[in-house]
């Protein structure tokens, strides 16, 4: 219990970090938000200036959008004008977890598969399996996209390569997000299972002469899957970092995509409300992970 | 042979040690991690990716590698050749550029990168994580903390908002990958360090009287080396990878500085009219992550070093 209000404190201490952190280097970053390709007359620049408080000294204008933001007024997107931050993410951020959850599920499933095929496989099988995940660790999402646009969306044609309609077009996507961690968690997978087999009670019920399923299935796979809880907090920030790269691909009006766009356009209130969601996600995860982990295996709480 | 080795501090375990976990301990040279015939069945991954690297090191280092042609020169006529025209091996690009002398000077700023991520991260992790474990109790918890705070944000989404402020330049990509990802390597050497600190030849050499600066640097840091070394090695795809996002998003590198990840922007743009331009970089950056993985992996195997 302790150790999960300890959990929830270093959380908003991040939360305030990110916080601080993205508004000291939005406000240092050299460069007009507003005057660019564009010349405005001055006047209308200390207008625009004045609407966001960015004439004002740089604590007050701390004081005032912490202030703001704790009371969940986010302001309002410079770029996309009068549109307020919180309806941008509103409509963006179910697109993003959609994708998101689609993702672990698919990587779950693939990267438990082939550890298993890896750990237990037939012994001609394995090491292409093995050298495969190497592969795959080692393909940027990026690429990955471009081939399954490539060969599944213009060569074959089989699905929609871009937008967010239905549930065709989720399927490359998807694939384009989850198959790189699925490797990653197949070896992962593997290498806990490679351990788990030395050990004395796999040994042991090795000896016993108990089926095979029994062996495998609760000797074996159970006692393996710690290394994959473990997996939930870096999973999560892959599936974010590849929400960057795969929105942009795809065209889909997801949350990576507006924040990608914001960086470009300087869009400061824009920047500072995703990264804060983010954030928030990313420890929310990090927390799930870890009461998972502990659940399973209750030594890791003396860690 | 230092007195010191981990053979040494653990007596009892030589008498059983088997050969294999003997390399494991591993105090022999680091390039025989290649030639090891003990290995020899599955030594052929490693090889090849060192003959791999070694290719695109030199193909980055060397100047004659470069065509002679010019790799921003626009040949009109040319836009779009495809492989094998005359004078132009790999083709041009839809300005009409040399494809091959893009992909070279991309090669020398994307290791470029990949290797300086790897140094200036590893460094920080580095001092980050012995100097935690080292100071031990009222500062090392306040590290952590820190740290696990930070390691909680992905690489990217730290270097993107670092990106804000330093710029669009090479030194900025390798500042912000390095802050954004030098936090699993300090969490390595922490636990390293405080594994070490209160080892049997460290209270020897403490009883002995040797200078903290001597105690470290003569008989901890030999000890970390391979550590060191493995995170170093690991980074560097690493800082490759996080490049080419980067600029691939169009946040990192801008154009007409042509790394890897640039010239696939590129060649992703232009994937409707012509693959290659996208196949060439994409094929560089795969098989330079993919060496540098499996042969972190085999260092990380022959040295005993598990992540």
């Amino acid at each position: 219990m302790t150790r999960l209000v300890r959990r929830l404190f270093s959380s908003v201490v991040l939360l305030w970090a990110v916080f601080t952190l993205t508004f000291l280097l939005t406000r240092f970053a050299p460069g007009n938000p507003f005057a660019q390709g564009r010349h405005l007359p001055p006047d209308v620049m200390a207008n625009l200036l004045k609407v966001y408080h960015l004439d004002r000294p740089l604590w007050v204008q701390y004081a005032l959008t912490l202030r703001q933001t704790l009371a969940g007024d986010w302001g309002t997107s410079y770029k996309a004008t009068g549109i307020p931050v919180s309806e941008i993410i509103r409509q963006t951020l179910p697109v993003s977890l959609t994708l998101g959850i689609l993702a672990f599920g698919a990587s779950l499933v693939l990267g438990m598969v082939t550890g298993l095929l890896i750990g237990i496989g037939p012994r001609r099988i394995a090491p292409a399996f093995r050298y495969a995940t190497t592969l795959l660790v080692g393909l940027p999402s990026f690429l990955l996209a471009a081939v399954l646009i490539d060969l599944l969306g213009l060569r074959l044609g089989i699905f929609p390569v871009a937008l967010w309609e239905g549930w065709q077009s989720t399927v490359l996507p998807v694939l384009a997000l989850s198959i790189a961690p699925a490797g990653y968690l197949a070896r992962v997978f593997a290498a806990s299972m490679e351990e788990t087999k030395e050990s004395p009670f796999y040994r042991t019920a090795v000896a016993k002469g108990i089926t095979p399923l029994r062996r495998i299935l609760f000797h074996l796979v159970l006692p393996s899957l710690n290394a994959v809880l473990a997996l939930v907090g870096p999973l999560a920030a892959a599936f974010l970092t590849g929400s960057f790269v795969v929105e942009t691909v795809f065209a889909i009006p997801g949350m990576g995509r507006v924040f990608v766009l914001s960086v470009m356009n300087r869009d400061y209130p824009l920047i500072m409300g995703t990264t804060l969601v983010y954030t928030l996600f990313l420890t929310v995860a990090i927390i799930i992970g870890d009461l998972l982990q502990e659940s399973a295996d209750p030594r890791v709480r003396s860690l | 042979m230092c007195p010191e080795t981990s053979d040494g501090a653990k007596g009892p375990h030589l008498l059983t040690a088997a050969p294999e976990s003997r390399a494991k301990r591993g105090t022999r040279p680091f390039l025989s991690a290649l030639s090891d015939s003990r290995f020899s069945g599955r030594a052929a991954g490693p090889v090849l990716s060192f003959l791999i690297l070694f290719f695109l090191f030199s193909l980055a280092l060397l100047p004659m590698s470069l065509t002679g042609i010019d790799p921003i020169t626009q040949h009109a006529k040319l836009v779009l050749a495809p492989p094998l025209t005359p004078g132009h091996v790999l083709g041009c690009d839809f300005l009409g550029r040399d494809l091959w002398s893009r992909l070279v000077t991309g090669s020398l700023i994307s290791l470029t990168v990949g290797v300086s991520v790897g140094i200036l991260s590893t460094t920080i992790g580095c001092l980050w994580g012995i100097v935690s474990g080292f100071l031990g109790h009222p500062w090392d918890p306040v590290m952590m903390r820190t740290l696990e705070i930070w390691y909680a944000l992905p690489e990217i989404l730290i270097a993107t908002i670092l990106m804000l402020v330093l710029g669009h330049g090479l030194m900025a990509v390798i500042i912000a990958l390095s802050i954004g990802g030098w936090m699993g390597v300090a969490r390595v050497l922490r636990s390293e360090t405080l594994r070490l600190r209160d080892a049997v030849f460290m209270d020897a050499a403490r009883a002995l009287g040797v200078s903290p600066v001597r105690l470290v640097i003569r008989h901890f840091l030999p000890n970390v080396l391979p550590v060191i070394l493995v995170m170093f090695l690991f980074r560097i795809p690493g800082g490759i990878l996080g490049e080419s996002t980067l600029s691939f998003l169009g946040l990192g590198l801008a154009p007409p500085a042509a790394s890897w990840g640039v010239l696939v922007n590129e060649g992703w743009k232009a994937l409707p009219v012509s693959a290659f331009m996208l196949l060439w970089p994409a094929g560089f950056i795969v098989l330079s992550l993919v060496s540098f993985q499996v042969l972190a992996d085999r260092l990380a195997k022959h040295l005993g070093v598990s992540r």
